[in-house]
């Protein structure tokens, strides 16, 4: 924690940056502090209760963030491959941030209650983590920690889908989808979605109806979800945003899962590393095209 | 007004005797897709609910102003457009066991769906129903019902107060309605009653009064008077403006009207929950957006709430139930800003006279 402080004081003291993007201690646990003093880099934290994915801060939506001029943002390994994505779709400039990474031994679900880690109360994204070490980085910061316990929830539910038919999957996401009221924050809350106009939101010609209908709600959060193939690394912040609890990471982990598998690919740590929706290639197996 | 008790029993046999006469009851029950969660459903009997367990995740709002309702369907014809309207009469439904912080919200959107237009829709769903709700003892460090002028045990807008007591509740009777409701139910209070009933109470209120002082009626001038404070530029960093505490509000009740048109000649005309807190919410048709950021977009909540809304209706836009800031993936915490604003408006003058 000391090593962090001290960074954040030393980059905003020496004038690298103007706001060093981390975690601090609020009335409700932990939650995404903005340190512009470096009087205050004391009281930046890091433990299992930084659930939060800071890398939405970069966003250029968030004008309020980057207006206050360059930033340093801490990052877990998992929130590394969401800037690295912000990177490589030129929102973000590499040399126009310090990246301060901190070595994970994984998360909590919530960032309220600071609970023990157990197979329960461990986050579902930390399960099969590869990325506890981050390798895009400025500062690596942290003792090594030993392996969070695995939280086997999502995968069960993952594995339950599978089983069913196509008809009773289709039923599923229907009743899950029916108590989206289209208030968009899923999309708001997420460090991906930065589309100045989004296609839910095009009137000319209108792609998907604006009110919350079974069809206008299964074509918008469909639409959102494969718009996130690829680029989506988990860190649930739709899902903790859903003022409605539709299980918003099982969609997203979901389509997560069917790119690896066709397309050998996970969200990557390295900006320069081209992703399935960005790229062209002449051995795509295209056997959808008949 | 009146007390009466009502025991457990009593209180079952009511719910029963309404469900019998086709009343839809609507209460507090654990969540279908969640049991540790509260929402409110229609129940059949009182061992469907779940009263005083912790506070229902969604305001009553809903029941009143849904995310989407029809307002009119259309039909362009040769001569003109037939419109077809919806009906704005509701079947009676009696609300049952809800927080007084929510029962008072409605009252206080009552003044805006009254003002220069009478929304007949908010109105026909208010007037066909009878609310019975329960002193809260499920508030937590977000609550501040009592900073609002409301409280626990808050009277505004329920026709029947529930306070547990012994063996069943002690029935404050506040309204005509909510005497209609009870007739033929419950007996007369005991002073016993009645002082266990005034000590939770009591109790009640000091549970949620530390969380945050009394809002003085002098916020609302100093907000107004401070819309261009540089306390905007900093108060809303970690605000993604997703708009999620709008959803959970129980007095946020901005809308937006679609034509939903469906082949060549007719429509539905809806309206749909909005929030402020999105960018597109002010986006005028030039491209041009008067609220830039989410510095912007948060200052007009707070204005909205806590200054706007007062100088044109008289009352707080808020009624201090915490979902804002439980629900918010950012970590707001409404309690501590609204301290923080009030702070700053009494530490003002002492400053000028230095």
């Amino acid at each position: 924690m000391k090593e962090l402080q001290e960074l954040a004081h030393k980059l905003l003291s020496d004038g690298t940056v103007k706001v060093v993007i981390g975690y601090e201690e609020g009335p409700r646990g932990v939650r995404p502090a903005f340190i512009t003093d470096a009087a205050q880099a004391g009281t930046l934290i890091f433990d299992k209760r930084c659930v939060q994915n800071l890398a939405a801060y970069l966003n250029p939506r968030r004008k309020q963030i980057t207006q206050l001029g360059k930033a340093a943002i801490v990052v877990k390994g998992c929130d590394a491959r969401s800037v690295a994505g912000l990177i490589r779709e030129k929102q973000v400039e590499r040399d126009n941030l310090v990246i301060i990474a901190v070595r994970c031994g994984g998360v909590l679900e919530s960032p309220e209650a600071d609970r023990e880690l157990t197979s329960e109360t461990v986050s579902v994204r930390c399960a099969g983590c590869v990325d506890r070490e981050p390798k895009l980085y400025d500062y690596l910061t942290g003792e090594v920690l030993p392996e969070p316990p695995v939280n086997t929830r999502r995968t069960e539910q993952i594995a339950e889908l599978e089983k069913m038919s196509p008809a009773d999957r289709w039923k599923f996401w229907t009743g899950e989808l029916s108590r989206c009221i289209r208030c968009h924050a899923c999309r708001e809350a997420c460090p991906m979605c930065f589309c100045v106009q989004c296609t839910a939101e095009k009137t000319q010609p209108q792609w998907i109806d604006p009110s919350p209908t079974p069809r206008g709600n299964r074509a918008w959060q469909t639409m959102r979800v494969l718009h996130q193939a690829g680029r989506c690394v988990d860190c649930l912040e739709c899902e903790r945003a859903c003022p409605e609890h539709i299980p918003l990471g099982l969609l997203a982990r979901y389509v997560a899962d069917s790119v690896e598998r066709r397309f050998e690919y996970t969200a990557s740590e390295d900006p320069s590393v081209r992703a399935p929706l960005g790229v062209f290639r002449n051995d795509d197996g295209e056997e959808f095209i008949r | 007004m009146t007390q009466r008790f009502l025991s457990n029993a009593g209180l079952a046999a009511l719910v029963t005797e309404l469900v019998a006469a086709h009343t839809r009851v609507i209460a507090p029950a654990r969540a279908s897709d969640d049991p540790e969660q509260i929402d409110y459903v229609s129940i059949h009997k009182l061992e469907d609910a779940a009263i005083g367990v912790r506070l229902p995740r969604r305001s009553l709002k809903e029941l009143f102003l849904p995310p989407s309702e029809v307002l009119l369907y259309y039909r362009q014809t040769k001569d003109g457009v037939e419109i077809r309207e919806v009906p704005t009469k509701a079947p009676p439904q009696v609300i049952l066991g809800a927080t007084p912080c929510d029962v008072a919200g409605l009252e206080v959107v009552d003044k805006v769906m009254g003002w220069d237009y009478r929304d007949e829709l908010w109105f026909g769903r208010r007037e066909a129903t009878t609310i019975v709700s329960v002193l809260c003892t499920v508030m937590d460090s977000t609550c501040f019902c009592t900073a609002v002028g409301l409280g626990p045990d808050s009277f505004r807008g329920s026709d029947v107060l529930l306070v547990p007591v012994t063996g069943g509740y002690l029935a404050h009777v506040i309204t005509p309605k909510g005497e209609a409701l009870l007739q033929g139910h419950g007996a007369d209070a005991s002073e016993a009653m009645q002082a266990e009933a005034t000590a939770a109470q009591d109790e009640a209120r000091k549970k949620v009064e530390p969380n945050l002082a009394t809002i003085p009626a002098e916020l609302s001038g100093w907000l107004a008077k401070n819309f261009d404070n540089p306390v905007w530029k900093t108060i809303a960093l970690r605000c993604h403006g997703c708009g999620a505490c709008a959803a959970v509000c129980p007095t946020c009740h901005c809308f937006d009207i679609v034509d939903e048109h469906e082949g060549a000649d007719e429509g539905t005309r809806r309206r749909n929950w909005d929030s402020c807190q999105t960018e597109k919410f002010t986006l005028h048709a030039s491209g041009h957006n008067p609220r830039q950021t989410q510095s912007e977009r948060f200052r007009q909540r707070i204005q909205h709430k806590f200054s706007i809304y007062p100088s044109r209706f008289g009352e707080i836009l808020c009624t201090g139930c915490g979902r804002c800031s439980r629900s918010c993936p950012g970590g707001m915490d409404l309690p501590k800003i609204v301290g923080e604003l009030i702070a700053m408006s009494q530490a003002e003058p002492e400053v000028k006279n230095q």
